[in-house]
């Protein structure tokens, strides 16, 4: 469809718009009524996009000149790109965790990170992402002779949701800062490791910074490279391609060709099976709809544990809610959000992890996936 | 309701869309004819504010829109990193009212959706009093998890109803929707759309 915008000059020519209005039945904008078309004064029309060409062609044997009223958006949206950021000092304390980091700053984050806190952290390499990016995870470990599980998070698997990551970064932080001060922080690294994975979905991110900040898949190509990307979180083999998903290409849940058709897919599920049976939590972060979702997506029938998950679920849905007050619902997507096979939480289940959710963050759609940065702190501080 | 479709009946609060003040509650039914759009929608709600307050705060919204000198013109809404520049909030509020008309004639029992973003906004100036706002939204559409791109025409006064025109530009995907239950049932998969397994 198109808007035509149009002044007609001459008596003559408003009597043709109108013959073409009532003939045609197009859709006035401006004026509402035919008989308020006047020469001099604008008149806005929509045409369906099959009659387009012939409205052009009879606006032309008229010489009745017309613009679109999408081309006054070509220059604002051409201003749209987010703004380089220019100079950013790398700084050893003074990251500065309530803003929004592009990748190339949260790479030299975790070298900092593990050059700051050597005695705690070490950084390690999971896999290559499509676009050949070295994907890393940091692991916070307090030497131990005793055998300790593993919590593993990952954030950023779907790039818009960059709340996620900046949580990932907020808690590395909250952490390292506070695990000699704070008891509570310090048994649970010294009974724990962490696993931290700030962004999955690296391509992905890096994409949503340059080119489109509401992408949300991988950025692999399909049909010879005139159509990108796979839904991370429908890539995964748990009941694959069965439920809320798409075989197209195109649709920003595509699950890809096969289950684990992905690098990044792949460097993840590689390495937690590896370590399936350290794996007490395995946790994913989302963004948006303050939801805390335990297995499954694809089917109704519960988890062999579920009256366990549920309960952790709620236990850590009334410790955010204490917070700031978000509140935040518990409970598996086919019961509370919809439908959907291949996400990673499930797939952790299926394989033996007994605690496995995805964390979708605030808010609530009223920004949705645009959370501006002056919610971080609150948001990451709740989550905690 | 057999033959028809299903009727829900809900009771919720609202809330201010940026304060997240309470706002008051509401009664209503929803009838979604079986796979058409728009639901059949009966509502009564009991605000918090009384009419006068709501007028005065419409009067003051009109007002600081009439005030600017230049036609409002703007792009992302809100940028990037979530930022809505204070000038522009007027026309963003309208595009959130005028957004929500576009969602209820889209959804369906089984599609729903967000404003994701404001990507532009050009003011029309009137010679009446009404304004008059050209925007492009983009919502988000659930489950499918596309963004779809509206344009839409807005016109108001206060103390009249909200009215829009828009189109959509069309979406070609839909989802599979197979019968996915129990363990692992996924011989055979077809790549069409609506496959039954």
């Amino acid at each position: 469809d198109q808007v035509l915008l149009i002044v007609p000059e001459t008596f003559q020519q408003v009597q043709h718009l109108q013959l073409l209005h009532s003939t045609l039945l197009l859709d006035l904008w401006k004026p509402l009524m035919p008989e308020d078309i006047m020469a001099g004064e604008d008149l806005h029309i929509r045409v369906p996009a099959p009659l387009v060409q012939e409205v052009k062609d009879s606006l032309d044997q008229h010489m009745i000149s017309y613009r679109y009223s999408f081309c006054i958006f070509s220059e604002l949206v051409d201003q749209s790109m987010p703004r380089e950021r220019s100079s950013h000092k790398q700084v050893r304390e003074g990251y500065v965790y309530t803003q929004y980091h592009p990748m190339e700053e949260i790479y030299q984050w975790m070298t900092q990170i593990r050059n700051n806190y050597s005695e705690l952290v070490t950084q390690h390499f999971l896999g290559m992402t499509f676009e050949n990016r070295p994907m890393y995870y940091l692991q916070i470990s307090q030497p131990s002779n005793k055998p300790k599980k593993i919590i593993w998070m990952d954030c950023g698997i779907h790039a818009r949701e960059w709340i996620s990551p900046a949580f990932c970064q907020w808690f590395v932080k909250e952490i390292l800062q506070n695990y000699k001060s704070d008891p509570n922080i310090r048994r649970f690294v010294q009974n724990l490791d962490l696993y931290v994975l700030p962004v999955l979905n690296i391509d992905g991110y890096i994409y949503s910074w340059k080119t489109d900040r509401l992408w949300r898949k991988n950025r692999s190509p399909y049909e010879n490279a005139t159509c990108y990307g796979t839904d991370l979180n429908r890539n995964f083999n748990s009941s694959w391609g069965s439920v809320g998903v798409s075989f197209d290409c195109s649709s920003d849940v595509f699950c890809g060709s096969e289950p684990e058709s992905e690098p990044e897919t792949r460097a993840v599920a590689q390495f937690i099976r590896s370590k399936k049976s350290d794996i007490a939590c395995f946790l994913t972060i989302h963004s948006y709809g303050q939801l805390i979702l335990s297995p499954y997506g694809s089917t109704t029938k519960p988890p062999s544990n579920n009256d366990e998950l549920i309960q952790v679920g709620k236990k850590a849905a009334a410790a955010l809610t204490g917070k700031y007050g978000t509140s935040y619902k518990v409970g598996p997507p086919s019961l509370i959000l919809y439908n959907n096979s291949g996400s990673s939480r499930d797939w952790a289940h299926m394989i033996g992890i007994p605690l496995s959710y995805t964390f979708e963050l605030r808010d609530n759609g009223t920004y949705g996936f645009l959370l501006p940065a002056n919610q971080i702190q609150p948001t990451c501080e709740e989550t905690m | 309701i057999p033959d028809f479709g299903h009727k829900y009946y809900l009771q919720f609060s609202t809330e201010d869309y940026r304060t997240g003040e309470n706002a008051g509650s509401c009664l209503a039914t929803v009838l979604y004819p079986r796979k058409k759009s728009p639901p059949v929608v009966s509502i009564k709600c009991s605000h918090t504010k009384d009419q006068n307050e709501i007028q005065e705060e419409d009067n003051t919204l009109y007002q600081r829109i009439r005030q600017q000198s230049k036609p409002i013109t703007g792009s992302n809404i809100p940028d990037s990193y979530g930022n809505i520049e204070p000038a522009l909030e007027p026309a963003w509020a309208l595009a959130v009212a005028g957004s929500s008309s576009i969602m209820w004639e889209k959804s369906t029992e089984d599609l729903g959706y967000f404003l994701a973003q404001v990507k532009s906004v050009k003011q029309w100036m009137r010679k009446d009093d009404f304004i008059e706002f050209d925007y492009t939204v983009l919502l988000h559409e659930m489950p499918t998890q596309e963004m779809i791109s509206c344009h839409m025409r807005l016109t108001w006064l206060p103390g009249h109803p909200l009215r829009e025109k828009h189109f959509c530009a069309p979406q070609n995907h839909g989802l599979e929707e197979g019968s996915g239950l129990g363990s692992g049932s996924a011989a055979g998969l077809s790549e069409e759309r609506g496959a039954n397994f």
